[in-house]
Formats: C-alpha cells, sequence, structure tokens
C-alpha cells in the first residue's frame, strides 16, 4: 500500500472543499427529506398523497404562476446557497507559523485570528458522525483568552487534522521547527510505535481504498492510564436519581393498586390519559439526559504522553483532547449517594479555553472507582506537594473532621448545617488546596496554587453571629467552582493570608508555556 | 481578630462623593413614586400617605444601607496583590494577585464624571472574580490603572 505523508501547512491552504457539506449537513439532509416526502413513492413516505391526486404545479398553476418559473426559482436559490458555501470556503484559510496557528476568513469582512501556540491550553480532533463516517475531523484549538477564543479549523483529512495537532504540540513544547522527514522514515516510524493510540477508527475512507499515509510528525508516544468500560458507564445511569425516579414509577403504581385497593383499570387509564401527555417531554429529558452522559462517555480513555493529558471518547461524536501539562487549572471529584456503595467517582475540570460544551470536554473521569480517580488527579497534578497524596485524597474522599490533617469546620457552625458540617475542611499542601465537604453527595475540590487567580473571603449576617467565613476560590470559567464554606473566621483569615502567599509563590515556579523547553528534554531530543 | 486586616495595610477609602452620586440615583428613583403618592393622598383620601410614607422610609434605609457600604468600601495596594474590601452587612474581601489581572477597565458614567469619580474595573481570567473599586477620584483612577497595568505586566504569569 502506498503511504503519503501528512503535512502541516506552512502556507495558506484551504480546508477540505467538502468542509461546507459536512458543516451545514442538517440543511441539506432538511431539503432532501422534504424532497423526498413530496416526491418520493408513497409506501415509502406514507404520505396521504394519492399520485394523481395531488399536483403542486397544479396548485402553481391556479395561482397563475408558470410552473417553469417555480423550476427555475429552485434552481436559483439552490445555486445561490452552493455559490455561498463555495466562496466561503474559498475565502477561508488557515496555516501554521512557528508560534501560531493562522486563519483567516470571510468573503465581504475579512476576519484574520492567530491561536499563539505559547498560550496554548488544549487541542481536540472532533469527528461528528458525517465527518466520521468520511474519514474527516476537525480541530479545535484553545487558548487563552476571552470569550470565543478558540480558533476552529473544520473540516480536514483526518491525517491532515492529525498532522496539523501534531506540529501545534510539538512547537507549542519548544521544540525547534520539526524538519519533515521522508515518508519511508515516518512510516518506519509509525510503525514502531507499538501501541498506536490514534489509530483512527474505520471509515468510508478505508472501504475506497484511500492512501492511508501518516502524519510528517508522528504523534508522541502514550500511556494509557485507564479506561471507562461500557460496563461501568451503564451501571452509572442505572445508579443515578433519574434512573432510579424512572423505575421506581411502576412499582409505586402498583403499590397503589395494592394499598388503596384502586381499581387498575382506572389507574392505567388516569395513566394513559392524563399522564402520557404530561410525561412525554419529561422522559424525552431524561432520555437526553442519558443520551448525553452514553454519547459522551463512551469509550471513554485516558492516556498520557510528552505532550500532556489525551483523553478519547465519543460514541457517534468522537473526541481525542489534548491537554498540555498544567493546563488543568481546577479538579472537582464528586461522589453521589447512589454510587458510594459502588466507591464510584466522576471528576470533572477547568481547562481555560474550554468555552462551549463544557459538559463534554471538561470530564476528566466519567465514573471511575477510587484508584481510577486516584490515578486521574495524578495525570493531571502529578505534584500535589504532598508525601502521600493517594492516602491523603483518600481519606478526603471518607473523612470528616480534622482527618487527613484538614482543618474543619468548628462545631457551632452545625447551627446552619446540622448533617454536613462534619464534613467539610480545608487543607493546604504546598501545590495544592483541598476542599472537601458533603454528606450525602460527596464532593472535593483540588485547585493548585499557581492557577489561583484570585481569592475572596465573604461572610454574612448570620455567618457573622457564629464568627463563621467563607472562602471563594477563582478559577477560570468552567464547571468547578470551589467554595470552602463555614469555615471558623479565624481560620477563613489564615487561610486567605497564607493562600495569597502560596499563590504568589507558586506563581513562580509555574510550569512554563513551553513545556518541553523548560526541562532541558528539547535539546536533548532534538 | 474579627476581621481581616493584616497589620500594615494601607486602605484607601471610597470618596464620599459616591455617596452623593447614589444618592441622587436612589432618590431620582424613589421621587417620583414618592410625589405620586402625595399628590394622591391629598386629592384622595388622606390614607394614602401610608403609602408615601412606606415609600420614604424605605428610601431613607436604603440611603442609610448605601452610607455604610460606601463607608465600608476601601483598597489597598500591597506589594503583590491589591485588596478590595467592600460591604457591611455581607462582608466580603477580594485579594487579587497583580500577575493574574488581565486588563483593567476605568469606567465613568455622566453623573460620575459631574463629580470627578470613576469606577476601575479589574479583569481576570476568572468570571468569579468580582473585583471593581467605586469612587476613586478621577486622577487617582488613572494612577491605578497605570500602577496597576505596570505592576500587572511585570509580574504577569502565564494561565
Amino acid at each position: 500500500m502506498s503511504q503519503s505523508v501528512y503535512r502541516a501547512p506552512r502556507e495558506w491552504a484551504r480546508v477540505h472543499p467538502v468542509s461546507p457539506i459536512l458543516g451545514g449537513w442538517a440543511v441539506f439532509a432538511a431539503i432532501a427529506g422534504g424532497w423526498f416526502y413530496t416526491s418520493g413513492p408513497q409506501w415509502l413516505t406514507g404520505s396521504p398523497v394519492e399520485p394523481g391526486e395531488f399536483d403542486d404545479f397544479d396548485e402553481f398553476e391556479a395561482l397563475g404562476i408558470h410552473p417553469a418559473l417555480v423550476i427555475v426559482a429552485a434552481v436559483l436559490v439552490v445555486a445561490i446557497i452552493v455559490g455561498l458555501s463555495y466562496l466561503s470556503w474559498y475565502f477561508t484559510q488557515y496555516r501554521i507559523g512557528d508560534d501560531a496557528v493562522y486563519q483567516r476568513s470571510g468573503v465581504i469582512s475579512r476576519k484574520q485570528r492567530q491561536a499563539r501556540l505559547n498560550r496554548l491550553q488544549a487541542v481536540d480532533v472532533v469527528q461528528p458522525l458525517l465527518a466520521r463516517i468520511f474519514g474527516f475531523a476537525k480541530l479545535r484549538i484553545e487558548v487563552a483568552g476571552g470569550e470565543g477564543s478558540a480558533t476552529e479549523i473544520a473540516f480536514l483529512r483526518l491525517g491532515d487534522a492529525d498532522a496539523l495537532r501534531n506540529e501545534i504540540l510539538v512547537l507549542a513544547a519548544g521544540h525547534a521547527a520539526p524538519v519533515a522527514a521522508d515518508a519511508g522514515a515516518v512510516a518506519e516510524a509509525a510503525q514502531a510505535v507499538a501501541v498506536n493510540f490514534d489509530a483512527p477508527a474505520p471509515s468510508l475512507r478505508d472501504l475506497a481504498h484511500m492512501p492511508e499515509g501518516v502524519p510528517a510528525i508522528p504523534s508522541a508516544a502514550e500511556r494509557e492510564m485507564y479506561a471507562v468500560h461500557l460496563g461501568r458507564l451503564v451501571g452509572s445511569m442505572v445508579l443515578s436519581w433519574p434512573f432510579v425516579v424512572m423505575a421506581s414509577i411502576p412499582i409505586i403504581v402498583v403499590m397503589a393498586v395494592f394499598v388503596w385497593d384502586a381499581n387498575i383499570d382506572q389507574a392505567v387509564a388516569v395513566a394513559v390519559s392524563g399522564g402520557f401527555v404530561t410525561a412525554i417531554p419529561v422522559v424525552a429529558g431524561v432520555l437526553g439526559y442519558f443520551w448525553s452522559i452514553l454519547n459522551s462517555g463512551f469509550g471513554f480513555a485516558a492516556s498520557i504522553s510528552q505532550d500532556g493529558i489525551r483523553l478519547r471518547h465519543g460514541l457517534l461524536e468522537t473526541r481525542r483532547q489534548t491537554v498540555p501539562p498544567g493546563r488543568v487549572q481546577a479538579v472537582h471529584l464528586k461522589q453521589s449517594l447512589l454510587w458510594r456503595r459502588k466507591d464510584w467517582w466522576r471528576i470533572t475540570i477547568n481547562v481555560a479555553g474550554y468555552q462551549d460544551e463544557t459538559a463534554a470536554v471538561s470530564t476528566l473521569l466519567p465514573v471511575g472507582t477510587r484508584q481510577d480517580a486516584l490515578t486521574a488527579l495524578w495525570l493531571v497534578l502529578p505534584d500535589m506537594g504532598d508525601p502521600d497524596p493517594a492516602s491523603t485524597i483518600s481519606r478526603a474522599m471518607s473523612g470528616t473532621g480534622a482527618d487527613g490533617g484538614f482543618t474543619p469546620s468548628p462545631r457551632r457552625s452545625m447551627v446552619y448545617d446540622l448533617l454536613q458540617w462534619r464534613f467539610r475542611g480545608v487543607k493546604a499542601t504546598d501545590k495544592a488546596l483541598l476542599i472537601r465537604h458533603g454528606w450525602l453527595v460527596k464532593e472535593i475540590f483540588v485547585v493548585p496554587h499557581e492557577r489561583t487567580q484570585s481569592l475572596s473571603l465573604k461572610q454574612g449576617p448570620l455567618q457573622r453571629a457564629l464568627r463563621l467565613a467563607s472562602i471563594e476560590v477563582h478559577s477560570t470559567k468552567g464547571p468547578v467552582i470551589p467554595v470552602a464554606d463555614q469555615l471558623a473566621v479565624v481560620d477563613a483569615i489564615e487561610l486567605l493570608t497564607q493562600q495569597a502567599e502560596r499563590a504568589r509563590r507558586g506563581r513562580q515556579r509555574q510550569t512554563p508555556e513551553q513545556w518541553m523547553a523548560a526541562v532541558g528534554l528539547a535539546e536533548e531530543q532534538a | 481578630m474579627t476581621w481581616f486586616n493584616p497589620a500594615g495595610t494601607d486602605w484607601t477609602y471610597a470618596s464620599t462623593r459616591l455617596i452623593t452620586a447614589r444618592m441622587i440615583t436612589l432618590w431620582l428613583w424613589f421621587g417620583v413614586p414618592i410625589a405620586a403618592w402625595v399628590v394622591l393622598a391629598v386629592w384622595v383620601t388622606p390614607w394614602l400617605w401610608i403609602g408615601a410614607g412606606a415609600a420614604a422610609a424605605l428610601g431613607v434605609w436604603f440611603s442609610v444601607i448605601i452610607v455604610w457600604q460606601v463607608k465600608a468600601h476601601a483598597w489597598a495596594e500591597r506589594e503583590d496583590d491589591l485588596l478590595v474590601k467592600r460591604g457591611r452587612l455581607f462582608r466580603r474581601v477580594t485579594v487579587v494577585p497583580y500577575g493574574r489581572m488581565q486588563y483593567v477597565e476605568v469606567h465613568q458614567g455622566p453623573l460620575s464624571r459631574m463629580l470627578g469619580i470613576a469606577r476601575v474595573q479589574l479583569h481576570t481570567a476568572s468570571p468569579g472574580t468580582d473585583a471593581h473599586l467605586s469612587g476613586v477620584l478621577v486622577d487617582e483612577a488613572a494612577r491605578l490603572r497605570d500602577r496597576l497595568t505596570t505592576q500587572g505586566e511585570a509580574k504577569l504569569a502565564g494561565l
């Protein structure tokens, strides 16, 4: 089989010409569907229109419009849509430079954007279903910045997307500009990597025997750290409140029949007539909830490489995320009551730049055992500044009071917090701040000091009466919002003072932007 | 120690002109309904004086809160961070490191321009950082903006 080499373009290049179709497939599908409904064979569409009984053109003729005019108008509309998409595609170009990825777009008002690689926060290769079927992908480049700072390059052949991603990561890590190897050497190198984590899913491209090709820069070798099996993912959905509530409805109905001796026919009639209409949106919502969990958590796997953490997941739309080292701003571990017996945990993270679809991109572990959770935490925060991080976190997961070196909430706070106060606590290690709380739903926040944006100390009138206060740790935008409530004022003030100092020290020694150059690995490898 | 007040911190309190500015806004809002109640009370029934009284009492209560809030609002420039404190009933102290400031914004409405005060808004990468200084004298605002910007540039840390 012939091997071609995918290279990231240094000169302005266009995205793949099929992009408008892949991006706007919903519109095309709607048009096709409409055509099919009106013009498809009746036995297929099930439309009540009998052939010959009703004709679109007769209708138009009745209105005094010539049928030919209708066809011309339809052709014109389609031509305009196609023309505009083509123009927009023609004017959308991208290229990679040594320090940034550039993109320019817009037909009338031109737009230039550049994603500076030293501000790189994450690179995702996303394959929506249709793109995946045909072997295409889009690349999302997240940089530190305000709203809408992500650069999306859609769509590229999967190989091009991988090549671009690999080059971005190599450059961002601080390696010198990579030397493009010749095809043979690259192919050898690609085969040398025993476990090719990035092996693309089979697509129509393979059926069409298109050349497979390899990226000019191979992706960094990686090691899988944990994976979530389908069984556990389904189990996590079964052990969730929406499922429990849904499953208990028939039981409640049956119980009602026995206990109150209600007429079962009547109950069913009521349920069907009255309950059905109201139930539809609820059921749709619950199913949507399950679907989103299944779709985003399917085949979830995390691995570690020189480029940082790699997350791979998705059922219909697959996503391969790469978050370089030290880009995780805050971590949130959570265990609902139903998961406690299994000791399952869910972990979400804040990554600066991830602004859209945060539920899909901010999950580090959809469901996992305590061991998985500890591994996941180690993955994003390899150095917690604690001699025995596993035991500290483990004790935070199930401890109360001062257990594990935490500063607990004082006993007097039970007035406001009768059931939870025992479980509240904070602990600062050399590198991170740990916040623990939750009686039924256990939660732990971990925020590295050098990632703390700012801090707030808060106190309301009721808290003041009992000399309590809360500390807020401000992280970048994301699902994780760490707060430590109901601390003793003295402890809170102490924490604020020390935390400001720790954050200052943390900023001084933080992971530099170019992570490989920092440790001298760049020269070694070159 | 009842509240956060590190030794040697040099607090700058908000200008009392902020009280004037907020009072004007407040009483513009309350003046119209109170006047309406009074007019109706004179013409229709004296019972409506109750409404006028209640509105006035509410206005007075808000005025007291305004005075409290402005008196409690202060900031301090420390070596590495800016402290902002506000609130009397619901107290809050925010620590914003210079190295975390993305940009600084000075805002002035027509009323504050008349009174010569401004609002300095600090932006970090976190949406949770709600740090703004109200009632800053104009010259001080310009100085603060420049100082915070230079400090921010000197100490800017990567995200």
